[in-house]
């Protein structure tokens, strides 16, 4: 097990976080790029890999497949430079009504 | 639903035994179950307090570094910004270890950042500006918590699952299984009480007609 970061996002995230030191940086342009790159990523053993709620919201269905039952890799969703988006239905709060059967309003 | 018994059971002695000590067992698992049903949603509740606080520190912290980034790219230009990035060096080192919520094994994540300034991020001076500077140390700062944003919601994710699985096993044995197994054990005692009050007939019947026919 690697214990790497890695950046999925559109270029201009990537640049960033790159700056910020993180040494894996894989932009990509559209959602079939993001899904066979996050399935290498994924096989490539990364534990933890940051990508933008936009692609996030894109590949719900895989991100679920690939982080539900194992303890890595991570996958987390930051906001990208055009600021946190209202999301629909946040996956955080929707797991936790499910779990805990009344929402939490915060 | 209410009456509903185990198939294939014949009403005997020796499967009532067993069907009460079945019981027994479903009833201790029962509990058990249950205690760490608590368990979970209390772990998972103190963990929530945390997840809302870390996210919102994250978003404002992303803000700003993406307005210092965009900044740089106006003074230096896109392409120069790439090229720096390209050269930073890695600034976090990650220990990733697991421990264990009630069987869960979620992860714990150690991460090292290591404290760069100007002179140890290996960009060059001549083609960067201040911008590019600021630009990078709030991205470090911001990777370092969402670092531990991401512990976190990992943590929730594999909890919740972990709850929702407790939760329904507790729900078919205390609703399916051991109202099932009382069901039987209730049918094969009244039948085995059947059987007795037919034999005791049969014996007065038997009594009744050999007294009559010695008279």
């Amino acid at each position: 097990m690697t214990n790497d970061i890695a950046i999925m996002a559109d270029p201009d995230t990537v640049t960033g976080f790159m700056l910020g030191g993180i040494k894996s940086g894989f932009p990509v342009h559209d959602e079939e790029e993001a899904r066979t790159t996050l399935k290498q990523l994924v096989d490539d053993d990364y534990s933890i890999i940051i990508t933008t709620e936009k692609i996030g919201d894109e590949l719900r269905e895989d991100i679920t497949k690939y982080t539900e039952s194992k303890a890595l890799p991570m996958i987390i969703e930051v906001p990208d430079k055009s600021g946190s988006h209202k999301r629909e239905s946040d996956p955080m709060n929707e797991l936790i009504k499910r779990v805990i059967g009344v929402e939490m309003v915060k | 639903m209410a009456n509903e018994q185990l198939d294939g059971v014949n009403p005997t002695r020796m499967e009532l035994l067993d069907l009460k000590d079945r019981a027994k067992l479903a009833q201790k698992g029962h509990s058990l179950l249950k205690e760490k049903r608590d368990a979970l949603i209390k772990e998972f509740f103190e963990i929530l307090e945390r997840v809302q606080g870390s996210r919102d520190e994250v978003e404002k912290k992303l803000e700003i570094a993406y307005a210092e980034l965009n900044k740089a790219q106006v003074d230096m230009g896109d392409m120069a910004v790439k090229r720096a990035a390209l050269s930073v060096r890695e600034s976090v080192e990650l220990d990733i270890s697991s421990r264990s919520i009630m069987g869960v094994s979620v992860p714990v994540v150690k991460s090292v950042a290591k404290e760069n300034n100007v002179l140890t991020r290996g960009y060059g001076f001549s083609e960067t500006s201040v911008n590019l500077d600021i630009a990078a140390k709030e991205f470090e700062e911001c990777i370092k918590i969402i670092i531990e944003l991401g512990e976190i919601e990992k943590t929730i994710i594999l909890l919740a699952s972990e709850v929702e699985a407790t939760k329904r096993r507790v729900n078919a044995l205390e609703h399916v299984v051991i109202p099932r197994i009382l069901n039987t054990v209730k049918f094969i005692e009244m039948r085995l009480e059947e059987m007795e009050r037919e034999s005791f007939v049969r014996l007065k019947v038997i009594k009744k007609s050999m007294e009559a026919k010695e008279e």
